[in-house]
């Protein structure tokens, strides 16, 4: 056993993980009996099994929960609306909440070497419906789009990411959107972790035009001068969060998104005249996570 | 028009329901067939060092060798003890680096597509060979914070702001290979244990309490892993539907 005590005062090159070590060594290994994982309730096994797919057996955990975000109306309004956010998720038990920015979009990473990631990303933007709002009145409907791309996230340290996304609209839409972000999270102590960073986003004027863009017939219905947008920055801003695991069970967090819009996004009639150029996003919500298992 | 496209979610439906339980029956069938298997573990040569949370730019994870631990007997001895009530145990001859060495991808459908390497590896390395299945443990992987991946025994710290946390773990996943055909019947990563503590990973560890000093600490982190091992891996063949629990 001199081999492993040896070995770990050889790691001078990294004093404080060697002090972690020998205090580890040094320790009495308090494996605690605070119950933290109990299951609520045992499923029976299912009668049979998918193709290609793992047993389910085993222990799974489920969050569910209830948010609200207040947001601007559409992109580019100065009025703001309140609406509510279900949160739900299922995942195997003891699977790692990943760091999560609330601009994010939904991703799959199908690379992951710890440190660097990369997949899939979608993202779901809204239909804006001209009847809704009198500013908006004369402009005519835009559909909802579909922007499918990738992303990739690096962690220089484990308390950095920076994260690149770039996506290709289809539906309401059908430009190129990229955006560029980087968050310091720092954990207070292992339960709240607050996180914060600034936020870039360039568009295409495809990804443009249909919400920044005044026509000859729009300029006439609306009473807007007419407008040609145009590709370039669309919007810099900050964003920050911080989350607190009460315990094992709930979860709260809250966080703020500031927008400034930029180039052909800012210099709209839309915006100049009947909207603002700072769009701010507030949210806040709460989980319950409980486990179960299937025999 | 409406008919006919429910006449095809209605054939898809049966279809699914047809093969899952085919599936099922292979599966059942297969570990019911079992009467002799051989266990391989491979977990026990290594114990990483790894920090997350508030490190510093450039902290790499260090490894300590602990084969003088001798966890893989150890953890064959608690899989024969386990098993040898429904299956008849036979020992093993098998290269303990060769399987320690294999890594997944980083690429996630690579480890789909591609055909298992652990099966190659019994197939070509593990003698006797002609048993009814081979029971191959070896290393499982999590993430720990953010951007820090941790895998098989270790010591981690999580660093925060206010606090550190230390954590021991010992993450193992298991296999059931056919020992004739070598497909893999069942793969299953242990689980996290119930104590599991404040820093959460994908499988078995527990906090580690620096309060105290004390004589042969090794002996007590060997002896903190083993507990992690002998407490999980009932629960991990019970979900594997290898023993009753």
């Amino acid at each position: 056993m001199m081999h492993l005590d040896e070995a770990a005062l050889r790691l001078s090159g990294n004093a404080r993980l060697t002090t972690a070590v020998l205090a580890a060594l040094g320790a009495t290994l308090a494996i605690t009996q605070s119950a933290v994982a109990q299951t609520a309730f045992t499923l029976p096994a299912p009668p049979f099994d998918l193709p290609m797919l793992p047993s389910p057996s085993g222990n799974w955990t489920v969050m569910v929960g209830i948010g609200g975000q207040y947001m601007p109306d559409f992109v580019g309004s100065k009025n703001g609306k309140l609406m509510p956010i279900p949160i739900f998720s299922i995942r195997r038990a003891g699977s790692i909440d990943q760091f999560r920015g609330p601009r994010d979009s939904a991703s799959i990473a199908l690379l992951d070497v710890g440190n660097f990631r990369a997949g899939p990303a979608f993202k779901y933007v809204a239909s804006r419906k001209a009847d809704k709002y009198a500013e908006l009145i004369g402009l005519g409907d835009v559909k909802a789009a579909y922007e499918l791309g990738g992303f990739v996230e690096y962690y220089p340290v484990d308390w950095l990411r920076l994260r690149g996304e770039l996506r290709q609209g289809i539906g309401g839409h059908t430009g190129t959107v990229a955006d560029i972000s980087a968050d310091v999270i720092v954990p207070l102590i292992q339960r709240l972790t607050i996180s914060a960073g600034p936020r870039f986003t360039w568009k295409s004027t495809k990804a443009t035009a249909p919400y920044f863009g005044v026509d000859a017939a729009q300029a006439l219905a609306s009473g807007l001068p007419m407008y040609d947008a145009k590709s370039g920055a669309h919007s810099v801003g900050f964003g920050s969060q911080i989350s607190y695991r009460i315990n094992p069970q709930w979860e709260v967090h809250a966080y703020v998104e500031y927008e400034k819009l930029l180039g052909d996004a800012a210099d709209s009639p839309l915006v100049k005249l009947r909207g603002s150029s700072n769009q701010t996003t507030v949210g806040l919500g709460a989980s319950y996570s409980f486990d179960f298992r299937i025999r | 028009m409406r008919r006919i496209a429910f006449l095809w979610i209605g054939l898809a439906a049966a279809c699914v329901a047809l093969g899952a339980a085919a599936a099922f029956e292979t599966r059942a069938s297969r570990l019911q067939a079992i009467k002799t298997v051989g266990i391989v573990s491979a977990i026990g040569e290594e114990m990483s060092l790894t920090q997350a949370g508030l490190t510093r730019l450039g902290t790499t994870a260090q490894s300590l060798p602990i084969g003088a631990w001798a966890l893989d007997e150890l953890i064959v001895q608690q899989a024969t003890r386990l098993l040898e009530g429904r299956f008849r145990v036979q020992p093993l001859t098998y290269r303990r680096a060769a399987f320690a060495a294999i890594r997944d991808s980083a690429v996630a459908p690579v480890n789909l597509l591609r055909s298992d390497p652990f099966k190659e590896l019994v197939r070509s390395d593990v003698t006797p060979q002609g048993l009814d299945a081979y029971i191959v443990i070896t290393r499982a992987r999590s993430k720990l914070g953010n951007g820090r991946n941790v895998e098989g025994v270790g010591l981690a710290e999580y660093r925060t702001l206010l606090a550190d946390y230390g954590l021991i773990h010992a993450l193992y996943e298991v296999r059931i290979i056919d020992g004739k055909s070598f497909n893999v019947i069942e793969k299953r990563a242990a689980g996290p244990l119930d104590n599991t503590g404040t820093v959460p990973l994908a499988g078995p560890s527990g906090p580690v309490d620096e309060a105290l000093g004390g004589s042969a600490p090794s002996e007590r982190l060997r002896a903190a892993v083993v507990d992690l091992i002998t407490r999980s891996l009932p629960v991990t063949f019970g979900d594997m539907h290898l023993i009753g629990g």
